[in-house]
């Protein structure tokens, strides 16, 4: 890995990231001026810290790790991070199948509004692990190096977000039903 | 990523959907591959869950960013230019700009200075023009004889001055009076051109104002400003500006004349 990219390319590098960044931080806030804020403080911060940058790493994580810390430093994060999420233990449901399987599932999954509103009650952590993946297009290591959790984490904390996100859809399913 | 299935013989929750992510190595996602397509429970499962996966990548969307936000945002990747300048020569950029503000500087006040005072005088000229306008104030000296308003002055001036002989046509003399301007002693006279009232202000030239350049219409009055080797002239009037032009310069003519 080759270091010291030319702080010309910054620009280019991050410019192209502004809607995600920007989307990324209000998914964290739930907040338009404090995901603006966000966004500016990480560009400061990215913008001081580039020489520390690896060039032929991914700059998307490297940028988005910033975001994440930034956010955990904001007033809304510190609050955030008071619930306790009981993540990463083993799942006493997880022996059997209880993945989703019938086909009512894929016909809930056309509903766009149910699903914006799974998507809104999902624990924050998993929500979190989801975007990164789902809307990003991040790979498992590079969510590994944003979230600074091993590969393995990242992985059980997906699948546990889209089986949580398949049993709020089908609790909602069960209402309207 | 080791064992693809769990105790069942069905892939645990973790590696069908590290499958659909890609994320699994070609080896384990070929074992996944074979199970689904003998397996209908999973591919139901392995579809449902690419499914939602589309549909939160949709949902997520939702919250974009404005394009005002966007703007702000992009600002601010950009003023890292300059700085690459500065970095380049730092002390000659540095000592260049510092120079450059402080002439920009200089030349403000200079400015500002002059435009300042020249604004509080023309707004005095005016308002002691109007004062003279008003029904109850009269002159001092109320004349239209030269020998008598010129000789008033005398002892109440530290400057003498002539008044022209004759006046322009259809100008009138009215009187004279002792006032101030920009702090220096002034002699007012009073002139009426066609009617119009005229008040010319005469200031010693060394201690008077020294202001360069005036407005020439202020609230619709005209001033006209002179200057001969002893005297400032400034002429305030609502009379048409040829004829206030021809007074000054019949006032300035006088004074050569001894």
């Amino acid at each position: 890995m080759s270091s010291a990219p030319s702080s010309a390319s910054f620009e280019q590098l991050a410019l192209p990231l502004l809607p995600s960044l920007y989307s990324h931080a209000f998914w964290l806030s739930r907040n338009h001026a404090e995901a603006e804020d966000l966004v500016q403080e990480t560009i400061s911060k990215a913008l001081r810290a580039f020489d520390s940058f690896q060039t032929g790493t991914n700059f998307k994580a490297w940028i988005f790790r910033i975001l994440r810390n930034t956010f955990l430093t904001s007033r809304t994060g510190i609050a955030a991070s008071r619930t306790v999420f009981l993540e990463d233990l083993p799942d006493a449901l997880d022996t059997t199948d209880t993945s989703p399987s019938p086909e009512d599932h894929l016909i809930r999954l056309c509903n766009q509004a149910a699903v914006n509103e799974a998507l809104d009650r999902l624990q924050a952590p998993l929500r979190e692990v989801l975007l990164l993946c789902d809307v990003e297009e991040l790979k498992y290591k590079d969510i590994a190096l944003v979230l600074d959790v091993p590969i393995g984490t990242v992985m059980s904390r997906i699948s546990r977000a889209r089986r949580t996100l398949h049993q709020l859809l089908q609790s909602q399913l069960g209402k309207s039903l | 990523m080791t064992q693809t299935t769990n105790a069942t013989g069905h892939p645990a929750p973790d590696q069908l959907s590290a499958y659909i992510d890609g994320e699994l190595s070609s080896g384990e996602a070929n074992e996944v591959q074979q199970h689904l397509a003998d397996c209908h429970t999973c591919a139901l499962r392995a579809l449902s869950t690419t499914q939602l996966k589309k549909a939160t990548a949709g949902a997520a969307q939702r919250f974009a960013a404005s394009p005002e936000a966007l703007g702000r945002l992009a600002a601010q990747l950009r003023p890292q230019e300059p700085k690459k300048g500065a970095r380049i020569y730092p002390f000659r950029s540095i000592a260049w700009a510092a120079l450059a503000a402080s002439l920009v500087l200089g030349l403000s006040l200079f400015g500002w200075r002059q435009v300042h005072q020249a604004n509080a005088l023309s707004a005095e000229l005016l308002d002691q023009h109007l004062a003279t306008l008003s029904s109850g104030a009269s002159p001092e000296v109320i004349s239209t004889d030269r020998h008598t308003v010129k000789p008033w002055f005398q002892g109440k001036l530290p400057f003498s001055f002539n008044l022209p002989d004759p006046l322009p046509p259809d100008t009138t003399l009215k009187g004279g009076d002792l006032t101030y301007l920009d702090g220096q002693p002034a002699a007012l006279l009073l002139f009426t051109i066609h009617k119009h009232e005229v008040s010319v202000f005469l200031t010693q030239r060394s201690g008077g104002p020294r202001v360069t350049t005036m407005p020439s219409v202020r609230s619709g009055f005209t001033m006209h400003r002179a200057t001969t080797q002893d005297l400032h002239i400034i002429a305030v009037s609502d009379v048409n500006p040829a004829d206030l032009d021809a007074l000054v310069s019949a006032l300035v003519q006088a004074q050569s004349l001894h």
